[in-house]
């Protein structure tokens, strides 16, 4: 559609407040369901006053990306690829053991991954080397935060 | 590793497969790979175009998404595209069906009356258009020096559209906001994966909601919005962060007492410093919630690392944002910011929208040559020089280089 000028279309509000005070009514008071769709399918459609919105329905890609071979893989690929990619820790620039263990405690933490005490040395000790492989590895400086402190402090995301 | 068409977005954790541990190389979905020039970390990442209702995209992450919008975009118009717009989710729990005749917005809490609003009846409401900037807090963190853990986002978390919608002050009006509310909480479809996971939820002080300016939008550029934007309804809050602009919104909850949550007591929070800015590894420091932007721009007439033809002079263009008011002006260097020259700005679309600009500069000598821009807004406030840094990686703002190389 043809988009309207930039600003504001106005209109008289009260009025209009008052209609709708009618129209939308508490949560309890629907108004009766539309009568029965016609067998032949365009996406059903909610129109007014010029535009238009279609129901809509996607696909989204599945990720089958592993953490790459080196030791605790098989750890670090059980616990952290369920509820996002593998490439959001591998994306990270090179991080100190410290900060990976506030990583870590955060998931677990914050997230609620449901990470066993006993595998977090394993899964830190390959973020930490595969930050070691990269070329500005971090050399735990003052960056660091406090591996408690951290999800508290920024809470981080973004 | 291949991409699967299949999706049961409730896969999960049942299926976190002890994998042989394929080499992370371009994903099967990648059309081609892409260097973001990134200074702390891994620069490299694929470009896709494998997902709904988008183009070419910098593939961040898959699941779930985080598309990342191509400098090049900026150059073209400054609305960008719906299909080429940034991505950004935090759970991977987004419904990939909407039904528009079943979607509901419920308004309730401290209002007087509780409302449960159809996508009929919000059509039917006075409406709005606004042009203005959606960035994400991060946006350009991969940039931070010492570099800082989050999505690791060049430039491009960032886009400009013309939301058409309503005024949640009027949705307000409606339900009648009770006396001592304080603000007001904005929920939506997307869930946490895992029982017990803070659910994405933000709020706005009760002013700032019926300020007249933050809406309920339902159409970007002229469309309905792509469902990884938001479909059908996503809140729009000119001047701030998209941390704010919430997508698939419906819940709208009015509260008596502050929002302790987690998405606003502690994350997306930024030292209460000047320029939210403190020393690296800096610990002591007040913290609020992230809130107005500031002002930004960028050349994007020419890429990082790009090689042109030496020229006494060159014409150069990019984009600029006030921040949480309009551009007043936009000055360029072509020789690390020792001369600045004036540039022309391109048509007003509002205080809240990217602005144009364009120049014709000299150029001193052959080789390589870091090219700047410097915004101001009407309120008076330039870009620095000097970087900023916080460790949450939020609200950079400094004068931008982009090294090019001159022949
Ligand atoms: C319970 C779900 C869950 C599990 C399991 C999980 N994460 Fe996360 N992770 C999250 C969420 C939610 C975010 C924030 C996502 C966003 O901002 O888009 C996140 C973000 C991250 C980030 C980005 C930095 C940050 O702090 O936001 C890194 C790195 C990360 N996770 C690593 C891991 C590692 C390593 C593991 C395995 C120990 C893991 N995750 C397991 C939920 C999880």
């Amino acid at each position: 559609m043809k988009t309207p000028s930039i600003g504001t279309l106005s209109f008289g509000f009260v009025g209009a407040t008052v209609v709708l005070l009618l129209a939308i009514g508490s949560p309890n008071s629907r108004v009766a369901p539309p009568p029965a769709a016609p067998t032949a399918p365009p996406p059903p459609s909610v129109s007014a006053r010029g535009f238009s919105l279609a129901s809509t329905s996607v696909d989204l890609p599945t990720d089958e990306g592993q953490y790459p071979a080196g030791p605790h893989a098989d750890v670090i690929n059980a616990n952290c690829t369920s509820c996002h990619s593998a490439s959001m820790a591998l994306n990270q620039p090179p991080l100190s053991g410290d900060q990976w263990t506030a990583e870590v405690t955060k998931m677990r933490e914050v997230y609620k991954a449901p990470v066993a005490a006993a595998d977090v040395p394993a899964i830190v000790a390959y973020l930490t080397a595969m930050s070691t492989k990269q070329p500005g590895a971090a050399k735990g400086k003052a960056q660091d935060p406090d591996p408690k402190a951290a999800p508290d402090v920024s809470g981080g995301s973004g | 590793m291949k991409l699967a068409q299949a999706t049961n977005r409730r896969r999960f954790l049942a299926e976190a497969a002890i994998g042989s541990g394929a080499l992370i190389a371009a994903p099967a979905l990648a059309q081609s790979m892409v260097d973001l020039h990134l200074p702390g970390g891994p620069s490299e990442r694929p470009m896709t175009s494998a997902f709904p209702g988008k183009g070419n995209m910098i593939l961040q992450r898959i699941h779930p998404p985080l598309l990342e919008t191509p400098m090049s975009v900026f150059n073209g118009d400054v609305f960008t595209p719906n299909d080429q717009f940034f991505v950004r989710w935090h759970w991977a729990d987004i419904p990939t069906a909407i039904d528009v005749e079943a979607f509901r917005i419920k308004v309730h809490g401290a209002v007087t009356r509780p409302l449960s609003i159809s996508l009929a009846q919000l059509l039917k409401l006075p409406r709005v258009e606004l042009a203005a900037i959606n960035q994400c807090s991060g946006n350009s963190r991969a940039l931070f020096q010492p570099p800082v853990a989050g999505a690791q986002w060049r430039h491009g978390a960032m886009g400009n559209a013309k939301w058409l919608g309503v005024r949640l002050r009027d949705v307000l009006d409606i339900a009648g906001v009770k006396p001592g509310a304080v603000a007001v909480r904005f929920g939506a479809l997307d869930q946490p994966v895992v029982a017990g996971g803070p659910d994405f939820a933000k709020s706005l002080s009760i002013d700032h909601a019926r300020d007249g300016e933050v809406m309920l939008a339902f159409g970007m550029n002229g469309e309905q919005m792509p469902l990884l934007n938001g479909f059908p309804v996503r809140l729009i809050v000119p001047g701030w962060y998209s941390t704010y602009w919430v997508k698939m919104l419906n819940d709208i909850e009015v509260l008596a007492a502050p929002d302790d949550g987690y998405w606003m007591a502690k994350a997306y929070k930024i030292p209460d410093t000047p320029g939210a800015n403190v020393r690296p590894g800096q610990k002591d420091f007040p913290a609020v919630p992230i809130n107005k932007m500031i002002p930004r721009s960028w050349v994007t007439s020419l890429d990082e690392g790009q090689a042109i033809a030496f020229d006494r002079s060159i014409p150069l263009g990019g984009i600029a944002m006030g921040g949480d008011c309009g551009v007043a002006k936009v000055d360029v260097s072509t020789d690390n910011g020792k001369t600045w020259y004036k540039t022309v700005l391109g048509p007003d679309h509002g205080k809240y929208s990217f602005r144009r600009w364009d120049a014709q500069v000299p150029l001193t000598h052959a080789g390589p040559t870091r090219l700047m821009s410097r915004c101001w807004n009407t309120a008076g406030i330039a870009q620095p020089m000097t970087p900023i840094w916080n460790p949450g990686g939020f609200m950079r703002g400094n004068i931008e280089t982009t090294n090019i190389v001159v022949g």
